[in-house]
């Protein structure tokens, strides 16, 4: 582009095209959606299948899995951060969401821990079900992006269903929220991704 | 009375001319401004690659912006490389705000 006289029209399309090319700077790639769609999917089935199958006293162990996943999403994230040539209002309110989601499993967690006896902790499940609904369809709103709205309402009709079904059950129900809520569109997101970003290749 | 006619149309003009801020009337300086109200902050690279400018007319006319106050911006290290990130500033909002009022006025007359 050069520095020289423009006409108002000339002004009008230049704001246009630019605030076009910003708003097709899409940065989600699904990496996280499907990090942790796959892990929790793996964790919900395995507990599912040692708890009332194999019988494995230590069933829950399965769930340290996460702690691998969580260090996964650091280091993916920090790299990602240094290659980072902008940022966008959408990746900032898109991560508060998120934190926001965080804040309240872990702060569930502990409460309902210390609420509930030992038998009820199936009723954890249905909360971790009520809370995954909230940012999935927050990210898909704010992303314009249906499938992650469809499986945030998945999550939520989920949820009432876990209140009709046996309590082993439960556990599978958050196997299928997953699916529907970060796998199907975590590859949607991957794929998406890379045909906006290969698309706004520069000229 | 064509001269007449001539020089109230030029003075008209000159007088919408003059309600755009001439240091966003300029392609490169409006092309950068338009990118930095979309996002939060961005890197030279990445505003060098959407408004396809050179490093040297990008630089000069980033730097006409900073000293107008209307972008903020910062040098950084990132891995041992220098990295110069620019974030348009309340001043820079609102003289974009009116740059673009301006240019809606000029429209619908």
């Amino acid at each position: 582009m050069q520095e020289e006289n423009i006409s108002r029209q000339q002004s009008l399309a230049i704001i246009e095209s630019m605030i076009n090319k910003a708003k097709n700077q899409f940065s989600e790639n699904g990496f996280a959606y499907l990090l942790w769609g796959w892990v929790i999917l793996f964790c919900s089935v395995s507990q599912y299948v040692l708890q009332y199958v194999m019988h494995q006293p230590k069933h829950y162990l399965v769930w340290m899995l996460t702690w691998v996943a969580a260090i996964v999403q650091v280091i993916d994230a920090t790299k990602r951060k240094k290659r980072k040539a902008v940022k966008t209002y959408t990746d900032e309110i898109i991560g508060y969401v998120w934190m926001t989601f965080v804040v309240m499993l872990l702060l569930c967690g502990i409460l309902v821990g210390k609420v509930l006896e030992p038998g009820q902790f199936y009723v954890a499940n249905i909360i971790i079900l009520v809370l995954y609904g909230m940012p999935t369809l927050l990210s898909g709103v704010i992303l314009k992006f249906r499938p992650l709205v469809t499986g945030g309402i998945c999550c939520w009709i989920l949820a009432v269903l876990a209140s009709f079904v046996a309590p082993q059950f439960i556990i599978l129900l958050i196997a299928a929220a997953v699916v529907a809520a970060w796998i199907i569109p975590g590859y949607l997101l991957r794929s998406r991704y890379r045909r906006e970003n290969l698309a706004i290749q520069p000229q | 009375m064509l001269r007449v006619l001539a020089a109230i149309i030029q003075s008209q003009c000159l007088v919408v001319f003059k309600e755009l801020d001439p240091i966003l009337h300029s392609q490169l300086r409006l092309a950068v401004i338009s990118l930095l109200i979309s996002v939060k902050e961005a890197d030279f690279t990445f505003i060098k690659e959407k408004t396809n400018a050179t490093a040297g007319n990008l630089s000069v006319q980033v730097n006409k912006l900073k000293e107008a106050g209307y972008i903020d911006v910062t040098k950084q290290f990132r891995d041992n490389y220098p990295l110069t990130v620019c974030k348009i500033t309340p001043a820079g909002i609102i003289a974009f705000d009116q740059y673009v009022k301006n240019l809606q006025t000029y429209f619908r007359q």
